[in-house]
């Protein structure tokens, strides 16, 4: 009963699971993953988070469609909006990336493993043989595709209602240079990519305070003040030298996309900091999980 | 594989730590090694003035990080906006440059989610800013090129004084002699590139500069780098400098501005050289001479002292307590009660030269007067106290 026994616990039915054929572990990681995707979308609470997310850019449209002609108001990508309807899921995106987006991120995280400890299901988890490495990277890659389809809730209802409400054509970027709808197009798919990254990172951050208890409401408040208390950090000018390793600093970075040319420089610093972000709290909730006495 | 982890399991923690050691040394590691590969030969200060005299720039691209840590009071709605062209008075900005030539450059100021751009492409100069959507465009005149927008020093061809490049370094150097000490001290990297660099130091006490140090490239020989340090200040106190630098020629079309559908565009029409100063910022040589003319009853500012300890003094011609009707100044009154808004928070000061409120920046003091008269000097206040005095 060992603490450095990872299958040690009542979860430890078997001593050590028979180890199968690499192939056939394959299979189960897949499978794992599979299963734990379909676990994800058919919650009741993540459809209705997931309607929320979608509310907002029709929220936005739509009344900014019934008050047209009031120039002006809100940041840059807001006031954009009349113009193209591609503005729509840009402002959404950076209306939710603030808060309504880790807001998501935090109950998936909160539930990856506090919320499997808490109804008891985990032990159950452990007894597939794939071993805790695997299953951390599984549930980690789980919340990774969790991000991607927040964001692409909030990139694809906005850029369906936009173009509904107001047509889609050349896009102004910041710099006051016209691009064609295409290339328009491939910037949002850049900024869904990069702020999912971002998110994934935040994942990574969750997971591992998910690891750390057994009330999975606890780790999605955790992640939650992880986030606010960034945003606030980020907002004091005294701690500038601090600003460049919070994770949120770099989220608004998307809207480097929208010059001409694309400005690279801080997307580039902003998913060196996911990675890091996404490395050291990967690894440390695998230093906490591995050799967790696992009872519920 | 495990084994020491499952015999120590506190062993694993030691596992991301090792990520944050291993992230930080090699952030570290990269500072240093990148300085470590510079193998550019020493250079004296008359070489890099002729160096850079000689260079022959085709073009550029880059992103430029200015600080400045100037200790000014917050101005309320100065640069709240971060793309607002106004706001390099405080804090940290990018800017991002293409430069083609003299008469081809575009320079971008990057806020948080917008942006500001200033574009010439010939006698085109055109003005942007995305917060208020609106284009300006600016016309210069045919006859004469106009000063080059981009940060590129082009050396004004002033009246026939030295023909050679030697010789006008020479002759700077032996005017900054008696107020400045001017050394290569060694290189420093910047961008990447190996850079010399070259510092100016005043010789005479009571400047609050301390040094100002110059990198310049060692194969292009552009200048990449100012940093102003001051007295009081560890860090510099101004910086500006590349952070990313390509010295291809940038294409056409980042030249090429037309305003797009839904932008107020304003056509200020040909700038006449009278008014020229104001856009492009360069002040004519002769510094002293219109800005006194331009006010109605003001005195003509006087220069005191001599050097990097000179104090400037100006009669504002208007009393600190008293209405606005502004002669000097020409702002809004909505401006001018900000102003003594401000005013009213600096700490009151009074002398044998009278009293008034001081302002000690990091690069620079000024003593505005009750009766209304400006010190202003890169000094500290006793200087200026002393120049009002000595009236």
């Amino acid at each position: 009963m060992s603490a450095g026994e990872p299958m040690s616990g009542a979860a430890a039915t078997l001593d050590r699971p028979a180890v199968p054929a690499r192939g056939a572990r394959r299979g189960l990681v897949a499978r794992l993953l599979w299963s734990e995707l379909a676990l994800i979308g058919g919650r009741r609470r993540n459809q209705a988070g997931l309607a929320v997310l979608a509310a907002v850019p029709v929220i936005m449209a739509v009344s900014i469609k019934l008050s047209a002609e009031d120039e002006g108001g809100g940041g840059d990508l807001f006031s954009s909006i009349t113009s193209n309807g591609l503005f729509v899921p840009l402002a959404a995106l950076q209306v939710e990336i603030a808060m309504f987006l880790p807001l998501a991120m935090a109950m998936l995280a909160g539930d990856a493993i506090a919320g499997e400890a808490n109804i008891g299901t985990l032990r159950y988890l452990l007894t597939v043989p794939v071993g805790r490495l695997r299953l951390l990277a599984v549930k980690y890659l789980s919340l990774c595709v969790g991000a991607l389809w927040g964001v692409l809730t909030v990139a694809v209802t906005g850029a369906v209602i936009g173009i509904a409400l107001f047509g889609v054509g050349p896009m102004t970027t910041l710099s006051g240079v016209q691009i064609d709808t295409a290339s328009a197009l491939w910037r949002l798919v850049l900024a869904i990519g990069y702020l999912s990254a971002g998110l994934a990172a935040l994942g990574a951050v969750g997971l591992f305070i998910s690891t750390l208890t057994e009330q999975p409401i606890a780790a999605a408040i955790s992640v939650m003040i992880f986030t606010i208390l960034s945003w606030i950090l980020d907002a004091v000018p005294q701690l500038d030298w601090l600003h460049p390793w919070l994770l949120v600093h770099h989220w608004l970075a998307f809207a480097d996309l929208l010059r001409e040319p694309i400005f690279w420089d801080n997307l580039l610093t902003g998913l060196g900091v996911n990675a890091l972000y996404a490395a050291v709290f990967w690894l440390a909730a695998w230093a906490r999980f591995a050799g967790k006495d696992i009872t519920s | 594989m495990e084994s020491p982890f499952r015999t120590h399991p506190r062993l694993r923690w030691a596992v991301p730590v090792l990520a944050v050691v291993v992230v930080a040394g090699g952030i570290s590691l990269g500072t240093v090694g990148a300085s470590a590969d510079n193998t550019l030969g020493p250079r004296t200060p008359q070489q890099l003035l002729v160096d850079v005299q000689q260079a022959r720039l085709t073009g550029l691209s880059g992103t430029v990080v200015q600080t400045s840590d100037l200790g000014l009071p917050d101005l309320p709605g100065l640069g709240e906006r971060s793309s607002d062209l106004m706001s390099p008075l405080t804090g940290s900005h990018t800017w991002r440059v293409w430069y083609a030539g003299p008469d081809k450059a575009r320079l971008a100021l990057v806020g948080t989610l917008g942006e500001s751009d200033v574009i010439r492409n010939g006698r085109d100069v055109w003005v942007w800013s995305s917060d208020s959507k609106s284009a300006t465009h600016y016309t210069l005149p045919a006859d004469r090129s106009g000063p080059a927008s981009g940060s590129t020093p082009t050396p004004a061809p002033s009246g026939g004084v030295p023909a050679t490049p030697q010789q006008a370094a020479e002759a700077a150097l032996a005017a900054l002699d008696p107020t400045t000490e001017v050394t290569s001290p060694g290189t420093t990297t910047v961008a990447g590139r190996a850079a010399h660099e070259l510092v100016l130091r005043p010789r005479q006490g009571g400047s609050l500069v301390q040094q100002v140090r110059i990198a310049v490239d060692g194969s292009q020989h552009v200048p990449l780098r100012v940093q102003v340090f001051s007295t009081r200040r560890a860090e510099p106190a101004f910086e500006v400098g590349f952070t990313s630098v390509d010295f291809a020629v940038p294409e056409d079309r980042q030249f090429t501005f037309t305003p797009p559908p839904g932008t107020t565009v304003t056509d200020k029409g040909s700038i006449s050289s009278a008014d020229k100063a104001a856009p492009g910022g360069t002040a004519p040589p002769k510094a002293s001479g219109p800005g006194g003319a331009a006010g109605a009853d003001a005195e003509r500012p006087r220069v005191i002292g001599t050097g990097w300890a000179s104090v400037i003094v100006a009669d504002t011609g208007q009393a600190l307590e008293a209405s606005s009707s502004g002669s000097a100044g020409g702002s809004a009154p909505g401006d001018l009660d900000q102003l003594r808004g401000v005013l009213s928070g600096l700490p009151k000061v009074s002398g044998s030269w009278g009293s008034g409120r001081l302002f000690t920046g990091t690069l620079f003091s000024a003593v505005l007067t009750d009766d209304g008269r400006l010190a202003v000097g890169a000094v500290e206040p006793q200087r200026l106290y002393d120049a009002l005095s000595s009236r």
